[in-house]
């Protein structure tokens, strides 16, 4: 196999090369960052605890519950303890471009029920404690360069103060999570204290809870749970639909619509557009190689070489392009993770992702260099030999 | 060890816009052993035809074509490469020299096909070089060579595996008329030197005379063969 001459006939049009290589890079980084994006949501959902049911509205997520409910939930049996999780939409004073979740929540059950959750840094019994004080994820003290004891001031959207200042909360602690389903890109604070506020007029927006968390028993059958909280609620006077937590955070995607389908769609679209790029770029190499091809085989070479030159060269061509776009995805994965964590946490390039695109690499500079290889395996030697003019 | 080639009632047919063209017509032609052969005769003649089958690069409809003791119609397409690898070197009027690769890379190119390691290959394809003299224009690309220089590449690459054929179609005819002789005394040369049957195809009777014997085709039939050396022995030269 003349491997130099393969290597001068990439290197022989450099730009043609360097443009072809380039668009198999874009399109094989795009291809695993939709399969990251994709996997990283599978990862998320795959992640989600069995013992944990949320309750929320059977309307819509951003219809509120009754406070009265979590007494009544608490006392189904099966469930060992419960949560509140109320959204808060704040806006971060020092990044108002910037987002991240901020929840309402019970600081007595909520540690206990989600042992994915661990303290690095200040004291989570400081924070049930503190009214005031809230506890955030790790990525995002990272993200911000917060440190223990300091305040982050919130500037409500959904609940405002009435003195037109932002709301403070003191960081008493921060956590790191284990788990893909529990993203280390929130700040919770007491629900309480929320409530409290809008109660003594020190606050203006909705009373209510958006989701109770239901902690069950060892061995309690979920569904038993999920039927008795939904019979519960039938008649109102808010009714509600119990989901165990896979279900809502499936529910929750999809409000995006079927993003996995989507996803899928555009990387099969991506694929299409690359793999007739490349045999393009293929065939016009092996229309214009006909005269090298007829020399070789008349000095002797055998079909198959001639068939080789062109697949190897389609070949090396998308396999540049997949090395470089492997590499940029291994440089690029923490400032995406990090930027994604919020919404998919379990972000990342893992090893089927980056064999998904080293082989949709493989194939397509297989195939590609497959119909221009047969025409010249096929091609007489006479017949080349004419077409030198 | 030279061969003799021989064909025997060999012919060959084309087909072109719904016609077949007989281009070869039952041709019987004995040529020996180490002797430098032109082959003349008019356009349409079947002079590239026989070239194409002795060579090996395409096969009679019926006949036999013999180089040495082998028959090609008896080798299959791969045989066939192979034995073009080992034992004919082609030279042709175009240079056919691959652009991408220097001038010693286009000379190691049929010695990819021989079992030798990387060194013996660049050893004999220098020794090819020097012996057309292009010792120093070893790592010029062709566009870097002059059309005479190109066609001393192409010959070093014929002869780079050692075959007893060296089949030239025209190698002469895009050179001027200098470069065109020092072309013909080196295939010449390689005729008495290092005894190769050369076959070449010409329209020029002066790069003719350079041969032993000229051979004449006329309508896919042997015409008559010229004995260049008889008549040079007669004339005194």
């Amino acid at each position: 196999m003349p491997w130099k001459l393969l290597l001068r006939n990439v290197l022989g049009h450099p730009v043609r090369s360097l443009l072809t290589v380039g668009a198999v890079t874009v399109a094989v980084f795009l291809i695993c960052m939709l399969q990251a994006v994709t996997s990283g949501l599978s990862r998320t959902l795959d992640a989600s605890a069995a013992n944990r049911l949320l309750v929320q509205s059977a309307v819509s997520l951003f219809v509120d519950l009754p406070l009265a409910y979590q007494q009544k939930l608490a006392a189904v049996p099966g469930v060992e303890a419960t949560c509140k999780w109320q959204w808060f939409g704040g806006r971060y004073e020092q990044d108002k471009g910037g987002f991240f979740a901020q929840f309402g929540i019970d600081p007595q059950t909520f540690a206990p029920s989600y042992p994915e959750m661990t303290v690095v840094a200040g004291d989570y019994a400081q924070f049930a404690a503190t009214r005031t004080s809230c506890i955030v994820g790790e990525q995002l003290a990272d993200k911000y360069g917060w440190k223990l004891g300091q305040t982050v001031p919130l500037g409500g959207t959904i609940f405002t103060r009435t003195d037109g200042r932002p709301w403070e909360f003191t960081i008493a602690a921060i956590y790191h999570s284990n788990s893909p389903a529990f993203d280390e890109q929130s700040l919770f604070f007491h629900f309480d204290y929320l409530h409290e506020s809008l109660e003594q007029g020190g606050a203006r927006g909705p009373q209510g809870v958006g989701v109770y968390m239901l902690r069950l028993a060892p061995g309690t059958d979920p569904l038993d749970v999920q039927r008795s909280v939904d019979a519960m609620f039938e008649n109102g006077p808010q009714r509600v639909q119990t989901t165990t937590e896979a279900e809502f955070n499936r529910q929750f995607i999809s409000m995006l619509g079927d993003v996995p389908a989507l996803l899928r769609l555009i990387g099969g679209a991506v694929l299409f557009a690359i793999f007739f790029a490349v045999l393009n770029t293929m065939l016009l190499a092996g229309r214009e190689r006909t005269r090298d091809l007829g020399i070789l085989k008349a000095l002797g070479f055998a079909n198959g070489v001639a068939a080789w030159l062109l697949i190897g060269e389609s070949l090396l061509l998308c396999l540049t392009g997949a090395a470089l776009a492997l590499g940029l995805a291994g440089a690029l994965e923490q400032p995406f993770a990090a930027a994604t964590a919020t919404f998919i946490p379990g972000f990342g390039f893992d090893r089927n992702t980056l064999l998904l695109g080293g082989g949709i690499a493989l194939v397509t500079g297989v195939v590609s260099g497959l119909l221009p290889g047969l025409r010249a395996a096929r091609l007489g030697v006479t017949e080349a030999l004419q077409e030198l003019g | 060890m030279p061969v003799a080639i021989t064909l025997r009632s060999v012919t060959k047919s084309y087909s072109r816009g719904g016609e077949t063209l007989r281009v070869l017509d039952e041709l019987d032609l004995d040529m020996d052993a180490a002797t430098f052969y032109a082959l003349m005769g008019p356009s349409g003649s079947g002079k590239t035809t026989l070239l194409n089958l002795v060579g090996g690069l395409d096969q009679a409809d019926s006949g036999v074509v013999q180089v040495g003791d082998i028959d090609l119609a008896e080798l299959d397409g791969g045989e066939l490469a192979q034995w073009r690898a080992e034992h004919v070197g082609f030279v042709f009027q175009g240079f056919n020299l691959l652009p991408v690769l220097s001038a010693r890379e286009n000379v190691e190119l049929p010695l990819l096909l021989a079992p030798l390691s990387k060194r013996q290959r660049r050893e004999q394809a220098e020794r090819a070089l020097e012996l057309v003299g292009l010792q120093d224009r070893m790592d010029h690309k062709p566009r870097e060579l002059s059309g005479g220089q190109e066609q001393r590449v192409a010959i070093a690459r014929a002869i780079a595996t050692d075959p007893q054929v060296i089949l030239a179609d025209e190698p002469t005819g895009d050179l001027d008329r200098n470069t065109a002789d020092a072309v013909l005394e080196l295939l010449q040369r390689l005729n008495r030197e290092l005894h190769k049957t050369i076959l070449m195809v010409t329209h020029d009777p002066q790069a003719a005379g350079y041969a032993d014997k000229v051979i004449h085709l006329d309508k896919g039939k042997l015409g008559r063969i010229d004995d260049n050396r008889a008549s040079s022995a007669a004339g005194g030269r």
